[in-house]
């Protein structure tokens, strides 16, 4: 359903092809504020990190592959167990939805010409691209954070982790988590003040209530790790005492402290996957949403629940018995809106004509693997199993069948369903389709055995086990699937990077009805050539909008041509209020996300006014990049 | 509410269309923006404080043997005397949304001189107390300093967006863009205000 | 998955499945319980795919057509009717009643208390009140409500043998306890379930219940001072010990070892296993640990002493008899 410009239009699109041209070459893609770069960047960044938490994950399970194996030493399986989950939710699953999907789609969703803050949008990427070169620079130098990526103190204090391992680790995440508030705070502005005339919310696609959701979550739940994260340093560099007993302290502060950020997170890493599947489903299965009102309203709850169920991670730490049975009360009535989505999406696909495209098929497999994960969270609800399995393969098991079946394969349909759009080339099909059966049985073959694990009593974290034990068989059978989910994975990649220069090329090849589907493929930097105007529920778009649309641009209405504008509407309707003029770019975000990496490397270094004078200079870079005054 | 058609064409264009919505509405993007980075302010405090009693909590002997419980006369002072200091922030802000840009700069100028007063006060006695116990020696003197110190750093920072509003005033005028910065400020002190007191009191609760 | 649970089950020491007291096996029930209903939900919702990937090309539902109100009262139905009553049920049977097994017992109504202390990378248990310290084995009477008291001299570790009870962590600066009340006679293999550093793979355990006579026979013969030396090899083991790092670390009652850093080898000879249940107690098993106990556990706090192969094989003759 792409635009095709009327001839009286040409002139005005030249205008803004002039307007937004962006800077030639590597230069323009370091100074870029274009939502749509940005995200790019995203994209092949976090993409390189999945292979590096992927690269860990087979090693741990080749190590695992025999019993008393010595591929890796345990000082080395240890730093990949931590390193592993750090990248995959730090580096890879976050940074790929929010990042790269979000901010490459959410503003063509919501008819917007970028984020509200495009600055900050960058400033967001440079700072978490140097977090990650930060914390992998550990890798390298044999100094990798080790104590898992819940990093359990007193094993991460100074006394028992002597190196500056837990420092890389502390430091990263505090590093980390300010390219996340950023991009937080981004989101939520961009979805209530950037969408196009007409989308009042009740007109917002479910996928962006699943990125407010997940935003307003990441806000609120992200202080409480970087401040746990400032105990440990205080603690670890300064002699301070949060997390010690002997004076006072107790190390249940910090795993309160983690979990009250680390279960939201579970939602932050999964509702944005929610909200790719509510944007395939309906457009696959060529209706609309089954009770599209209480959908958005369960993913709301889910990211409001899950700020009161962290202590079902610590139900054999001793708390007393009524707290235990509130939290698993707590994690009990948050399977309510996950099982409303889940039947609305099943429904959706039952009622409609479902196009088992290769897009669809992973959906399938995203709900297949989340009903899987959310039975067996169920069970984990159930306290005295839970005390009786916790820390075993079993709960391995469950938390990879919800990362990985059910928020990694949504971002797999999600690759394929958009690569149209991104590209303007098809990907192939056939290729496509037997890349799902791979990743899809490769998932199965490696995760479902360690149920089975769990319950035989193999605890978790182990670099290996006796032969006797009778854990052998499973774990070889889920290496040999590691194995195959790699070959699964590597698939999918090629053929995308095939399809990128011989793919067919396409425009709109699902006709889908969202926004971003009624501008070309791939959009011009200035997204829409005619701001469009949202009349019909659900943020669709039609034939009847087109010629209305196509009308305007003859007429020159609704262009904003005459500088880098964008409309910005009130938060609940979506009137329009004024026009803004967006910052053009900047080589401030970089230099600023390189000052304050400094910054952390000197704290790392234990050089304390050095890193003061760098945070001083990057308050500097902030005020410089002021010198182009854009209309907030 | 029908959503507006935009117009095209011309210089008017902007201003028409702006006639047609009401700009009071809504609060600019930059105000939401400073706003939700409030809010995660918020949780950062509210955490610490959280940290704080849960810590409490944990310990019997609390403040522990040894160190005197903490004074009350004089923080409570000097709250009340950075509460006070909002009030040129605000005439500030007052003065701004009447355009009047000398007036705005020499109220933040006055909010300054008096922020930086406060905060050297709190350094003073912050430096008095860690004479008396240190946060080396007890989870109660770890949380006690850091509290105050995440607090002092958050109003050293509010003094560095005084300054720096000061100094693009100055340069580049009360543009619309500078306007909403300025009501920013206003509410980052606002805040700092809040969560003021709200550290007041986990500071003397052990006297009360 | 039931059957292969079945095959499996039986084969593994460690399983959960083996359950030998009233707590494992209630736990044990509830999960076959939650299983079966779990089974259910997951092939009905496959079931509804299935016929999906059926009609693909006809919209609507079966039997009801398109008829919208249908789609919406089933996803009421399925999302918040059934769910609700069978998590209040679930709720009711796991958090309500059966939790009252696995929570920490009242002291009072327990025969005995024992404490189990986690060190990097080994179980330390005694027996309060007899003097009795041992390592790596808990023996204990059959039928016997045991009061378990788990503390850390470092850092968080968990107790878990699946068979007799639910885990639970050591946390610095807490005493958590659990109930160990084994209706079988059998030895019950645990494991460390918590990450504890570079060893937390090889720190296990495993639980000795005896008839109570063999329990109390066992209690004597651990009260006992170290037996002393019969053979002039065991003597000169001794010396060995007494005079070279060994004694630092580790005690043998009734001798001048008081370290207490590593296992009491008081009746080390008595024990079945080595390091943490990492090898079998034998004489070659020993020597080789005391050879080189880097290259068995990498880095185990137990140094590599550089002994010469007579001295090695002075001090196992002398450690296998302090039985």
């Amino acid at each position: 359903m792409a635009t095709t410009v009327p001839r009286e239009g040409q002139t005005y699109v030249k205008r803004l092809e002039l307007i937004w041209a962006p800077r030639p070459g590597l230069l323009g893609w370091l100074t870029t504020t274009d939502h749509k770069r940005i995200g790019i960047l995203y994209f092949f960044t976090s993409l390189l990190m999945f292979g590096a938490g992927g690269v860990e994950a087979l090693l741990m399970r080749t190590q695992l592959l025999g019993p008393h194996s010595h591929v890796i030493s345990p000082r080395v399986y240890d730093e990949m167990f931590t390193m592993h989950g750090i990248t995959m939710i730090f580096l890879f699953v976050i940074p790929m939805t929010t990042g790269a999907f979000g901010n490459y789609l959410l503003p063509l969703m919501i008819g917007a010409r970028d984020m509200a803050f495009p600055r900050m949008n960058a400033v967001s990427y440079w700072i978490y691209l140097c977090s990650a070169i930060f914390m992998y620079i550990s890798l390298a130098g044999g100094h990798a954070p080790n104590a898992g990526w819940f990093d359990y103190v007193p094993l991460a204090s100074k006394r028992f982790d002597p190196g500056v391992n837990i420092d890389f680790y502390g430091f990263g995440l505090i590093f980390n988590s300010l390219s996340s508030t950023a991009a937080a705070i981004n989101f939520i502005v961009t979805i209530f003040k950037m969408r196009a005339p007409g989308m009042s919310l009740n007109r917002m696609p479910l996928f962006c209530y699943a990125f407010l959701a997940a935003s307003f979550a990441l806000l609120f739940a992200l202080p409480a790790l970087s401040l746990a994260a400032l105990f440990l340093e205080l603690d670890r560099n300064l002699g301070f005492h949060f997390y010690d007993p002997a004076h006072g302290g107790s190390v249940l502060l910090w795993q309160n402290l983690f979990w009250i950020f680390g279960h939201p997170e579970v939602y932050i890493i999964i509702l944005p996957a929610f909200g790719i599947a509510t944007s395939i489903i309906p457009t696959l299965t060529h209706r609309r949403m089954v009770l599209f009102p209480l959908v958005a309203l369960a993913e709301v709850m889910v990211a409001f629940l899950g700020f009161g169920v962290w202590a079902h991670h610590m139900f054999t730490v001793g708390l007393p018995t009524s707290a235990t049975i509130y939290f698993a009360a707590a994690s009990l009535i948050i399977v309510i809106p996950s099982a409303i989505q889940l039947f609305a999406w099943i429904a959706t696909i039952l009622t409609g004509k479902p196009d088992f495209k290769t897009p669809l098929l992973f959906i399938v497999g995203f709900i297949i693997y989340f009903i899987l994960g959310g039975l067996s969270g169920i069970t984990l609800a159930a306290i005295p199993f839970d005390q009786q399995v916790h820390d075993s393969y079993y709960v391995i098991a469950h938390f990879h069948m919800v990362i990985f079946g059910a928020a990694v394969f949504p971002i797999l349909g999600g690759m394929y369903y958009w690569f149209p759009k991104v590209t303007g080339r098809m990907y192939s099909e056939r290729a496509g389709k037997a890349s799902f059966w791979l990743t899809f049985l490769g998932t199965l073959v490696t995760f479902f055995p360690m149920h089975i694990l769990g319950l035989l009593g193999m605890p978790r974290r182990n670099y290996t086990y006796p032969a006797h034990m009778g854990w052998t068989l499973m774990n070889f059978i889920e290496s040999i699937g590691a194995y195959m989910l790699a070959a699964g994975l590597l698939m999918i990649v090629l053929n995308l990077l095939i399809s990128l220069v011989f793919g067919q090329e396409t425009d709109d090849p699902f006709h889908g009805d969202t926004l971003e589907w009624s501008t070309s493929s791939p959009p011009a930097p200035y997204n829409f050539v005619v701001i469009p105007t949202v009349t019909t529920p659900y943020g669709m778009y039609d034939t009847e909008d087109r010629r209305r649309d196509n009308k305007r641009l003859a007429r020159g209405e609704g262009l904003l041509d005459e500088g880098h504008e964008t409309p910005m509407t009130t938060a609940q309707d979506a009137d329009l209020v004024e026009i803004l003029e967006m910052p053009p770019h900047s080589i401030w975000p970089p230099v600023c996300a390189l000052l304050l990496a400094g910054m952390f490397a000197m704290l790392l270094l234990v050089h304390y006014w050095i890193a003061g004078a760098f945070l001083v200079l990057a308050g500097m870079a902030l005020l410089a990049w002021h010198s182009h005054e854009e209309q907030a | 509410m029908s959503s507006p058609e935009l117009s095209g064409g011309g210089a008017q264009r902007i201003a028409r269309t702006l006639g047609r919505a009401d700009p009071r509405h809504s609060a600019p993007s930059g105000v939401w923006g400073m706003a939700l980075f409030l809010c995660a302010e918020v949780a950062l405090f509210g955490t610490i404080i959280g940290s704080y009693f849960y810590l409490e909590s944990v310990d019997r002997s609390w403040p522990p043997h040894g160190v005197e419980k903490p004074e009350v006369l004089l923080p409570v002072l000097a709250t009340a005397y950075l509460l006070l200091t909002l009030l040129p922030i605000h005439l500030a802000a007052r003065a701004s949304r009447r355009g009047r840009r000398g007036r705005t700069v020499a109220a933040i100028a006055v909010g300054l001189a008096a922020q930086c007063g406060y905060l050297a006060w709190q350094i003073l006695l912050f430096s008095s107390d860690l004479h008396k116990f240190s946060p080396r020696q007890s989870a109660y003197g770890s949380v006690y300093f850091t509290m105050l110190a995440v607090h002092h750093a958050h109003v050293l920072l509010g003094l560095a967006l005084d300054l720096a509003l000061i100094s693009q005033l100055l340069a580049k005028g009360l543009t619309r863009y500078w306007l909403i910065a300025v009501r920013n400020l206003a509410l980052y002190w606002y805040v700092v205000g809040a969560l003021a007191v709200c550290v007041l009191f986990t500071q003397i609760s052990p006297s009360l | 998955m039931a059957c292969a649970l079945l095959i499996c089950g039986c084969g593994s020491p460690q399983s959960m499945f083996r359950s030998a007291s009233k707590q494992s096996h209630d736990i044990d029930l509830l999960w076959w319980w939650m299983l079966g209903a779990a089974a259910l939900v997951f092939f009905g919702a496959l079931a509804l795919l299935g016929i999906a990937w059926i009609r693909r090309d006809t919209p609507g539902l079966p039997f009801f057509g398109e008829r919208e109100s249908v789609a919406e009262l089933m996803v009421l139905a399925f999302g918040i009717a059934i769910p609700v009553v069978a998590l209040v049920a679930l709720f009711g049977v796991s958090d309500i009643y059966l939790i009252g097994e696995s929570s920490p017992p009242d002291p009072r109504k327990t025969a005995m208390t024992i404490h189990v202390i986690g060190h990097q990378w080994w179980w330390e248990v005694k027996y309060p009140g007899t003097g009795v310290v041992t390592a790596n084995e808990i023996h204990l009477p059959v039928k016997t409500r045991v009061n378990v008291v788990v503390t850390t001299v470092d850092v968080i570790h968990s107790l878990w043998v699946p068979a007799l009870a639910r885990k639970v962590d050591t946390i610095p600066g807490a005493h958590n306890r659990i109930l160990f009340d084994v209706g079988r006679v059998g030895v019950y293999r645990g494991q460390c379930s918590q990450y504890c550093g570079l060893e937390h793979a090889d720190m296990a355990l495993k639980v000795v219940v005896q008839t109570r006579a063999a329990y109390r026979s066992w209690l004597n013969g651990q009260q006992r001072p170290a037996p002393a030396t019969a053979t002039p090899l065991q003597a000169a083991g001794r010396n060995v010990f007494m005079n070279s790092q060994c004694a630092s670390c580790h005690t043998i009652g009734g001798t001048s070892a008081r370290g207490a850093i590593g296992p009491n080898l008081t009746h080390v000879g008595s024990r079945t296993s080595i390091a943490a249940d990492t090898l079998a107690n034998t004489p070659a098993n020993l020597a080789a640990w005391i050879r080189d106990p880097q290259a068995i556990k990498p880095g185990v706090l137990m140094p590599d002493l550089g002994l010469s192969k007579p001295k090695v094989r002075e001090l196992t003759a002398y450690l296998e008899s302090l039985r």
